[in-house]
């Protein structure tokens, strides 16, 4: 029994990669395996983000519980996140989630005191380690708009004040959103077109453009020379079935078809910042590989089982 | 005031087994596996690899109850292997595919200027 293997070799190919998007294609494999990484990329890539706030002054217009929730929704860079502790099962700290194996301590210091408005920013979060701070965003939008301000806390005018300690914790999506690494992450069936040219060539150019006007992303075009109909981009289609009504109503059936391809996949991530998306992708397939160790039988499982099945053979056997 | 915590939905309570068996009384070869906090993602990646099997009659899972975070594998198999081999055997191919996804997945990084990872 042992040797047989019903398992499948995937194929990827990276189109695209920024620090915080990334375009690939992934082949040979089913739309469940596509769809688990997906998810694990959503609910279960751990990051770090803050959990608990304890404020000592806040005269700002926004109440103590609204500021502890805003900070809770700032990205930090968690790289460490993999290999830090969840505060719930840290034996250093007894789950108080107060030591350096689970936890990252931020404060915040802020007193406006002209006529100015202040504005508090993710950039006055003073953290305790260098390796989670919050997202910078600066230079990944390619133009540098003059100042780069962080992400707004909270505007202070003359004579308030903001003073609080905070928590960051590891913490995973299905828990609270606040801890997703992933900003949107999708998948879709790479298209396969088929145009019967035969029936194609004994169209007329009006008939053609009306094909092509017919789809609401621009899938189809036709060569202005040579009066071709060719596809733009397989990828733009929606599989929305217009152009086949459309040809179906021209009284033109099988002149399109298109159907998905069931193995191949073209996956985009764009991740908060928190880890690159190169990583997210590695850490859910780090994940996932834990998931599926975890749902392994356990020994005492089988034991019981074998006793159980000797004497079921021997009801079968008789 | 009274709402389950949140981590009810992925932390296996003290004394729970993450999975239990439970082989089917009337029909030989056929078996339950209740799997403790999780949900479509492993349910859907295993049913899906049992059906490569082709010593595998039947392979389903449900997820019972959206407040009940656990799911149902229900295997059947024939008499050449047994739900309990069938299942072992997914689970080992599923980790094989995605130790070879990881690999595949780095050496396409590696091509990528500025493709290198973590902070």
């Amino acid at each position: 029994m042992d040797g047989v293997s019903y398992q499948r070799f995937p194929r990827v190919k990276i189109r695209e990669l920024k620090d915080d998007f990334a375009k690939f294609e992934l082949r040979d494999t089913d739309a469940s395996i596509a769809n688990a990484l997906r998810r694990v990329m959503i609910a279960e890539v751990p990051t770090v983000a803050i959990d608990l706030v304890e404020i000592e002054v806040n005269s700002s217009v926004l109440n103590d519980e609204f500021i502890a929730h805003r900070l809770g929704l700032i990205p930090l860079t968690s790289g460490r996140a993999m290999s830090m502790r969840f505060s719930r099962d840290c034996d250093a700290c007894d789950g108080d989630g107060q030591c350096d194996y689970c936890s990252v301590e931020f404060h915040l210091r802020a007193k406006c005191i002209n006529d100015q408005t202040l504005d508090v920013t993710s950039k006055d979060l003073i953290s305790a380690d260098p390796s989670v701070v919050p997202v910078d965003f600066s230079d990944s939008s390619g133009f540098d708009n003059s100042e780069n301000r962080g992400i707004i806390i909270v505007k202070l005018r003359r004579g308030q004040e903001l003073h609080l300690r905070a928590i960051a914790r590891k913490g995973i999506g299905k828990d609270h959103a606040k801890w997703s690494p992933a900003a949107t992450v999708t998948f879709m069936y790479e298209p396969d077109i088929y145009i019967n040219e035969e029936m194609m060539e004994r169209l007329s150019l009006e008939q053609k453009r009306s094909i092509v006007d017919s789809s609401p992303t621009r899938v189809f075009d036709v060569d202005e020379k040579t009066g071709q109909f060719v596809v733009v981009d397989a990828e733009a289609y929606t599989y929305d079935d217009e152009v086949l009504k459309k040809c179906e109503s021209m009284n033109l059936p099988g002149l399109i078809e298109i159907r998905p391809k069931e193995d191949s996949f073209i996956f985009t991530v764009e991740t908060t910042g928190a880890v690159k998306a190169s990583q997210l992708v590695l850490n859910a397939i780090d994940i996932l590989k834990q998931k599926l160790d975890a749902v392994r039988l356990s020994d005492d499982t089988v034991e019981a089982d074998d006793q159980f099945g000797e004497l079921g053979a021997h009801m079968r056997g008789g | 005031m009274n709402a389950p915590d949140r981590y009810e939905r992925f932390v296996v309570p003290e004394g729970v087994k993450k999975v239990s068996y439970e082989r089917d009384t009337k029909i030989i070869n056929a078996a339950s596996f209740t799997v403790e906090r999780e949900d479509h993602t492993i349910g859907n990646i295993l049913r899906m690899q049992l059906h490569r099997d082709p010593d595998v009659f039947f392979a389903g899972y449900k997820l019972p109850h959206p407040l009940q975070y656990k799911i149902i594998v229900r295997i059947h198999t024939t008499s050449q292997s047994s739900p309990m081999q069938a299942y072992n055997q997914a689970i080992n191919d599923l980790d094989k595919e995605l130790d070879h996804l990881k690999n595949a997945f780095e050496v396409e990084l590696a091509r990528f200027p500025g493709g290198s990872t973590g902070y």
